[in-house]
């Protein structure tokens, strides 16, 4: 087992070559809607099982459906009302099960990135060619379902084995989001050299861990991420920062949480330094202009 | 390496609409207007979870919520529950009596044996009955023997029409678990509506081996049972909540022209506190103060919804 990813450097915040993102904008603000399928009856991994109830799990099931079928379209609206584009982190299966909600995705011109075929099947226990048909499968769909390039990732469930990002890059992805350790986009060290950078995604702001784990009330949630908007604009008049905003519609979408999310976004366009991009755009402006200035600064020793 | 079985890679049920057989795919807002009577916005439904949890109810394959937390015999966590039925729920009808607002009964069928004189006083209350299994130490779920659940859901069947009659009409899975089978057993035993299923604000029809069940909306992550007892939060956030939830709807009803649920999901043993039963009369003054409310039970609600043209 591995003591540790070992996929990045160790890159401290101070004197750390500055990032400046489009227009001055001191902060890139981007919203992942995770627009997900959980099977109804999904076969067992030996790490996880996929529901904590037997199966049929009535209450887990039916509770991710309500995204799909109410809180998508909900979330959606308030998202556009705002000029909020989103990236989609998709179970790639939607696109076969829901064609409507992918269609509503391109029409508004959001990103559609992989999050896997279904939530619950999960990379653990895959062999490194297992990994990367499913890679290869995903890409094909968001290919024939939106004309887009699969060019970022979030692990099913964040179930990641050990050589999942070697893989990624190795197939050519172009952002992954497995991994939390900062603020900034970094480049990730892969086994064959590929490029592969790691742009900001979020378990702090994340809608699951508030709302599911630490029983977080909607006015609450909406003070905290705004809370953690402000602190990144005014540190992003130093060096560019990103914030991630994931969601999940079967949470956000609630009638009783929709409004704390139309208040997040009402606040964060309110700010005129923000640049509200979708996690391609971010991958490919820190790769065009920062990425290698960041690979001296670590080959220097980050003095 | 080994690796995942192969069978781990194929998709049996990868198509459009769903895994399953029960419903096809619906979108909300492309959904046909419903109209309420008296051109009401919003058809209010309070749903009162009228449940009894035996102290020797078990706590495996999953504890129910609301469940024992203490070890047998606890009488802490039995005598908390036990409340709801004596105090409680007496404080919640006249909260809700004093304010013309109707109320469903979700009730652990095992309590028309227990306490027969509180069915009488659900009746009196002009609340609709409706079965929620044998009681929270009888939950329906996948590893449950088909003839137990069978004479599970005839039993608490019998128990309730035995009071009450034709008036059951709702089934409420306890703790919204079931098995793959228990909406056919349920739909066979006569019920027309269920409650377990959270994934829509709005009825949908449902199918099973005996015919068409409505699905009523019966939130889990807005209920007192969940934000109060499993979640920890304060009376005021789930209020608050309700409020929010009932400002987005009546919002989606203005805009769209059509009818809108706002359910109630409340529990003696919680809202009939002491500390609560004012906050939740001012909750339920501030959902009549907007406006354009339709009180009902959920038998009136569904006969609504499926007497909808088109």
């Amino acid at each position: 087992m591995l003591k540790t990813p070992g996929h990045y450097d160790f890159m401290p915040w101070r004197r750390r070559p500055r990032i400046t993102w489009p227009n001055g904008a001191r902060i890139a603000f981007w919203v992942a809607p995770n627009i997900e399928h959980y099977e109804y009856d999904p076969p067992p991994n030996a790490r996880r099982m996929p529901w904590p109830r037997p199966v049929p799990d009535v209450a887990g099931y039916s509770w991710r459906d309500y995204g799909n079928r109410a809180g998508f379209w909900r979330m959606a609206d308030v998202m556009a009302r705002h000029g909020v584009r989103g990236s989609v982190s998709l179970n790639v299966a939607v696109c076969d099960h829901y064609p409507e909600i992918v269609e509503r995705c391109c029409e508004l011109g959001w990103e559609l990135f992989s999050h896997g075929t279904y939530n619950t099947r999960y990379f653990y226990g895959m062999t490194e060619e297992q990994q990367r048909a499913v890679i290869r499968e995903n890409r094909e769909t968001i290919l024939r379902a939106s004309g887009q390039s699969m060019d970022g990732w979030l692990t099913p469930a964040i179930s990641n084995d050990e050589t999942t990002q070697h893989i990624l890059a190795e197939e050519g992805i172009l952002y992954t989001l497995d991994l939390l350790h900062d603020d900034q986009p970094t480049p990730i060290r892969t086994r064959g050299g590929q490029r592969l950078v790691s742009i900001p995604y979020s378990l702090e702001v994340n809608d699951v861990p508030l709302f599911v784990m630490r029983n977080t009330p909607p006015d609450r949630y909406a003070a905290i991420c705004k809370a953690q908007f402000d602190l990144l604009y005014e540190e992003g008049a130093d060096s560019g920062t990103v914030m991630c905003l994931p969601i999940h519609p079967y949470l956000i979408g609630q009638p009783h949480r929709i409004a704390a999310l139309e208040e997040v976004l009402r606040h964060v366009t309110g700010h005129d330094k923000v640049w509200l991009a979708t996690g391609r755009e971010i991958a490919r402006h820190y790769i065009d202009h920062h990425l290698a200035a960041h690979d001296a600064w670590i080959a220097e020793g980050t003095p | 390496m080994i690796g995942l079985p192969e069978d781990y890679f194929v998709y049996p049920h990868r198509r459009r609409g769903m895994d399953h057989a029960r419903y096809p795919y619906r979108i909300l807002p492309r959904t046909s207007p419903v109209q309420w009577p008296g051109g009401a916005r919003i058809a209010l439904w309070v749903a009162v979870h009228a449940g009894h949890f035996p102290m020797d109810m078990p706590l495996k394959p999953f504890t129910a919520p609301g469940g024992m937390e203490r070890p047998y015999p606890s009488f802490w966590d039995f005598t908390q529950r036990d409340y709801g039925s004596r105090i409680g729920i007496y404080r919640l009808m006249q909260a809700m009596g004093s304010r013309g607002v109707k109320g469903t009964a979700l009730i652990s069928a095992m309590l028309a044996r227990e306490y027969p004189v509180l069915m009488d006083d659900i009746a009196k209350a002009g609340w609709e009955p409706a079965c929620a299994g044998l009681d929270m130490a009888h939950l329906h779920h996948g590893g449950v023997a088909e003839a137990d659940e069978r004479a599970w859901v005839a039993l608490a069947t019998s128990l309730l029409r035995g009071r009450f009659g034709d008036a059951v009409q709702g089934w409420h899975s306890p703790a919204h678990s079931e098995s793959h089978r228990t909406p056919d057993i349920v739909a066979g035993a006569g019920y027309a509506w269920t409650s377990g299923w959270l994934n829509d604000d709005m009825p949908y029809a449902f199918a099973t081996e005996a015919g068409t069940l409505t699905a009523m909306p019966l939130p889990q992550d807005l209920a007192d049972q969940r934000m109060l007892h499993q979640q920890n939060m304060a009376t005021e956030d789930f209020v608050n909540a309700v409020l929010a939830a009932h400002a987005a709807l009546d919002a989606e009803a203005k805009a769209t022209g059509s009818g809108r649920i706002l359910t109630v999901s409340v529990t003696p043993w919680l809202m009939g506190q002491p500390h609560r039963i004012r906050a939740f009369g001012a909750m339920l003054d501030a959902i009549l103060a907007r406006g354009a409310v339709w009180s009902a039970t959920g038998s009136e609600i569904m006969q609504a919804w499926r007497a909808q043209p088109g």
